[in-house]
C-alpha cells in the first residue's frame, strides 16, 4: 500500500475566440478496490458550475457549459490517494470481452494473434504477459507516429506507437483469445503526461498489466478512466463553435 | 362493412389523383438518400381501405400489447441484471456484437422503466388469415402521420363513410403521443428533436410537434447546464425541457458520449437523461431489442419475462449461428428469404428463388462465414390487397406497420400503416423502396 500526491493540469488554447463550449472531463479518480481517493480538488478556468455523474464504466464525469466568447480552457486536479495493488476489482461487465470501436482487428492482426496463440499455452495472466513480451520486441515505443485516432489495427501496422496504441493492440489480442481486457487512463512515475495501461480478467478479478513498459501495475499507478478503448477514457471532450483553426493543449501530469 | 360499401367509398374519394394531388400540396412527402444523393419522394395513397374486423384487430393488439411489455423487459433486463443470459436463454454474443447494444446506456433506468415508448410493429396476414410478426421497430419507428392525413383527407372527400360505417376513429394519435410523452416527461415543457428538412420523414416531425403541442426543435437551440436541458428561446432567454421525443438515431445523440463527429446532436444529453432530469423517447440503446438476429427470441422473452405463451407467431426464422438451423438453411436456401441483421429498410433482404445458382453459391459461402450476420426465414405467402392502378383494380402484396405507445398503460392504436408494394412480382413493401400506403380501418 501506498499514499500517492497527484497534480494533473491541461491547458487548452485557441487561435481564435469560441463559444457554446460544451465539455466532459473525465479527470476525477474514482474510489476502487485498489484504490482510495482521500482528497481531490478541481480547479477549471474559465470560472464556470458543473455537475458530476457517474457513467456506465465507472469514471466520475464532470459536465459543464461556457455560453460566452473565451480563448482557453484551464482545468487543475490535485490530490491523495492510498494505491493497494493487491486488492483488485471482482465486477465484470460483458462488453469487454468483445472488441470495440479502436480495438477491432484487421487481417494482418488476425493473423498475427493466430501464429502467436499456438507458440503459448497458459493461464490469462501468462498470456497477458506473453503478448506483452511480445509487442514490447516488435513495436517500437516512438512519439508522433500516431495520434488520439489510431487504432490497434492501424498502430501495429505502423509497428509503432504510444502507450494508448500499444494498450489498443494488447486489449485486442487478449480479446481475441476470448480474455476480457479493458483500458485505463490514469497516472504513472514512468510519464510526466497521462498513462495508458490494461487490465484483463483473470477469471475472477481484474489485473493489471502495462504494455508500454512491459510490466506489471504495482501501487505507482493512479486509475483516472477505465472503458473499452481510449474513447471511453479520453480526459477531455468538448464541442464548441467559433472561427479557431487549431487548439494547442499542455498536459502537465506529477505524482509523487 | 360490406364490399358494396367499400366500393362506394372508393367511388366518393375517386381515382385518388385528387387526394394525392392534396397530398402533394401538403407536402407528404418521403426523402430517401441514393447514391448519397436526397430526393424528396412523393409517398401514394391508394383509396381502397384496409379493412380489418372488430374482432380479429382485438387479437391482434392482445398480442402486441404482450410482446411489446416483454421487450421493454427485456430491456431493462439487458441494461441491467442480465438474468436472461445468465439462464441461457440469449446467448451473451447475439447482445453484446449487436450494434444497438450501447455499453453506455449500462445501469441506466429511464423514467418508469420504459424504453420502448412507442414501437413500431411489422406484420403480414397469411393468406389462411393469420397474423405473423415480420419485425419489431423500437428506435424511432416512422410512418404514424401518413395513416393520420390521408384520413383527414379521404374525411373531406367522403364524410358519409366514416358517418354510415361503425370506423374506429383513428384521429386520437396525436392525444395518445401526448399521453406518452406527459408520462415520461421529468418536468419542462415537450420537444420533439429532428435533424432538419433535408431527413427522410421532416413533414412527420413537423405534423407531430403541431399536433402534440410540442415544439419543434433542431439541435443549436437546445444546451445542456447544470445537467438540466434548455431550448433557446428567441428573446435570449431559456425553458427547460422535460421530454424529448427524438428524431436522431442513438449514435448522433450526444457526441460526448457517441459518435464526436455528430453535428445534429447535444453534446452532455446523456448526463442529464442518467440524472433523472430529461425522458428520452424512446430510449437511447434500444436497437439491441429489434435487432433482426434478436428477433428469434422474442418469443423465447415472453414466456421468460411474462411466463405467457406469444398470441402473434413469428415468422418461421432460422439462426444459421445454430448448427442444425445452419444446415436447415444450406439445405433449403432456394426457397428462404435471407435478411442481413445489420440492414434496415429493406436494404439487405435477398430472396433465394431469385439468384442466380452462382449467386446462390457465393451467397452460401458468405453465410458459412459469417453466420451471426444473417437469419433465414420461410417465404409467408401473404395476402394480397386490392389496390387502383390506372382505374384498375389489381392484387398486391402489403403488410401493416402497427404503432403500440407505452405510457401509464400499453396501448395500440387502432389504425396503422398499411404499405403495399407496387411491383406485382415483389415482396418488399418499405416506403424507401417505393411502395404506397392506404388507409387502414378498424371496425367497431
Amino acid at each position: 500500500m501506498k499514499t500517492l500526491n497527484f497534480s494533473f493540469s491541461t491547458k487548452l488554447t485557441f487561435d481564435d475566440y469560441v463559444h457554446d463550449h460544451s465539455f466532459a472531463l473525465r479527470i476525477i479518480p474514482p474510489d476502487t478496490e485498489s484504490q482510495k481517493i482521500l482528497s481531490c480538488s478541481l480547479n477549471i478556468s474559465p470560472g464556470v458550475t458543473t455537475k458530476q455523474t457517474v457513467d456506465a464504466f465507472g469514471n466520475n464525469v464532470t459536465a459543464g457549459y461556457i455560453q460566452g466568447d473565451h480563448r482557453f480552457l484551464d482545468f487543475e486536479i490535485k490530490g491523495t490517494a492510498e494505491v493497494d495493488s493487491s486488492k483488485h476489482s471482482t465486477f465484470l461487465m460483458p462488453c469487454y470481452r468483445y472488441q470495440s470501436e479502436y480495438t477491432e482487428p484487421d487481417d494482418e492482426l488476425k493473423k498475427f494473434y493466430v501464429e502467436l496463440k499456438d507458440k503459448y499455452m497458459g493461464d490469462a495472466s501468462e498470456k497477458a504477459a506473453y503478448f506483452s513480451d511480445i509487442l514490447s520486441d516488435i513495436i517500437e515505443y516512438k512519439k508522433g507516429t500516431t495520434t488520439t485516432a489510431t487504432t490497434a489495427a492501424e498502430a501495429f501496422a505502423l509497428r509503432s506507437g504510444v502507450c494508448q496504441d500499444f494498450s489498443h493492440i494488447l486489449i485486442s489480442l487478449l480479446r481475441m483469445d476470448g480474455i476480457p481486457a479493458r483500458y485505463i487512463a490514469g497516472l504513472a512515475f514512468c510519464d510526466g503526461e497521462t498513462h495508458s495501461w490494461v487490465e484483463y480478467w483473470t477469471g475472477d478479478h481484474w489485473e493489471g498489466i502495462d504494455p508500454a513498459n512491459n510490466c506489471h501495475v504495482n501501487d505507482d499507478y493512479l486509475v483516472i478512466s477505465m472503458g473499452r478503448d481510449f474513447r471511453d477514457c479520453a480526459i477531455d471532450r468538448g464541442v464548441m463553435f467559433g472561427r479557431y483553426t487549431q487548439q494547442l493543449q499542455l498536459v502537465r501530469s506529477v505524482l509523487s | 362493412m360490406t364490399q358494396q360499401n367499400i366500393e362506394q367509398f372508393t367511388k366518393a374519394v375517386g381515382n385518388a389523383n385528387e387526394i394525392n394531388e392534396l397530398l402533394r400540396r401538403y407536402g407528404v412527402k418521403f426523402g430517401i438518400y441514393k447514391n448519397g444523393v436526397f430526393n424528396e419522394q412523393f409517398f401514394p395513397f391508394d383509396p381502397i381501405p384496409r379493412v380489418i374486423a372488430s374482432e380479429d384487430f382485438k387479437s391482434i393488439e392482445k398480442g402486441l400489447v404482450q410482446r411489446v411489455n416483454a421487450l421493454n423487459e427485456f430491456l431493462f433486463d439487458i441494461y441491467h441484471e442480465k438474468n436472461i443470459v445468465r439462464d441461457g436463454i440469449i446467448p451473451e454474443n447475439f447482445i453484446y456484437i449487436s450494434k444497438g447494444y450501447l455499453a453506455q446506456c449500462e445501469g441506466i433506468t429511464p423514467p418508469n422503466r420504459i424504453y420502448s415508448h412507442i414501437s413500431g410493429i411489422d406484420l403480414v396476414q397469411a393468406k389462411d388469415g393469420e397474423w405473423y410478426i415480420l419485425e419489431d421497430n423500437l428506435r424511432i419507428p416512422s410512418g404514424a402521420s401518413y395513416p393520420l392525413i390521408a384520413r383527414e383527407l379521404t374525411r373531406i372527400a367522403a364524410p358519409e363513410a366514416f358517418s354510415e360505417n361503425e370506423i374506429v376513429d383513428n384521429r386520437n394519435y396525436a392525444q395518445l403521443l401526448k399521453e406518452t410523452m406527459e408520462y415520461t416527461n421529468c418536468g419542462g415543457i415537450r420537444a420533439i428533436l429532428t435533424p432538419g428538412r433535408y431527413n427522410a420523414a421532416y413533414f412527420e416531425h413537423s405534423y407531430l410537434a403541431e399536433h402534440t403541442g410540442s415544439v419543434l426543435v433542431q439541435n443549436d437551440e437546445l444546451f445542456v447546464e447544470d445537467n438540466i436541458l434548455y431550448h433557446r428561446t428567441y428573446s435570449g432567454g431559456k425553458t427547460r425541457i422535460g421530454v424529448l421525443y427524438r428524431r436522431i438515431a442513438d449514435e448522433y445523440l450526444d457526441p460526448l458520449n457517441f459518435l464526436p463527429e455528430s453535428l445534429i446532436g447535444i453534446p452532455n444529453l446523456m448526463e442529464v437523461y442518467r440524472s433523472g432530469n430529461v425522458g428520452i423517447i424512446n430510449a437511447p440503446g434500444n436497437g439491441v431489442a429489434d435487432d433482426k438476429g434478436i428477433y428469434y427470441f422474442v418469443p423465447k422473452m415472453i414466456k421468460y419475462y411474462l411466463g405467457e405463451d406469444p398470441i402473434l407467431k413469428n415468422a418461421p426464422t432460422y439462426l444459421p449461428f445454430y448448427e442444425e438451423d445452419m444446415k436447415y438453411v444450406m439445405d433449403n436456401l432456394e426457397k428462404l428469404v435471407i435478411k442481413d441483421v445489420a440492414e434496415a429498410g429493406g436494404y439487405g433482404v435477398v430472396f433465394g428463388r431469385e439468384l442466380t445458382k452462382e449467386k446462390l453459391e457465393e451467397f452460401r459461402r458468405t453465410i458459412i462465414a459469417e453466420p451471426r450476420r444473417f437469419i433465414a426465414q420461410e417465404v409467408i405467402d401473404f395476402l394480397d390487397l386490392p389496390i387502383l392502378d390506372n382505374g384498375e383494380t389489381v392484387m398486391r402484396k402489403a403488410d401493416l406497420r402497427a404503432f403500440v405507445l407505452s405510457g401509464e398503460t400499453t396501448r395500440v392504436w387502432a389504425s396503422g400503416l398499411t404499405r403495399f408494394s407496387r411491383n406485382p412480382d415483389s415482396f418488399v413493401v418499405n416506403s424507401s423502396q417505393g411502395g404506397g400506403f392506404k388507409d387502414t380501418w378498424v371496425l367497431k
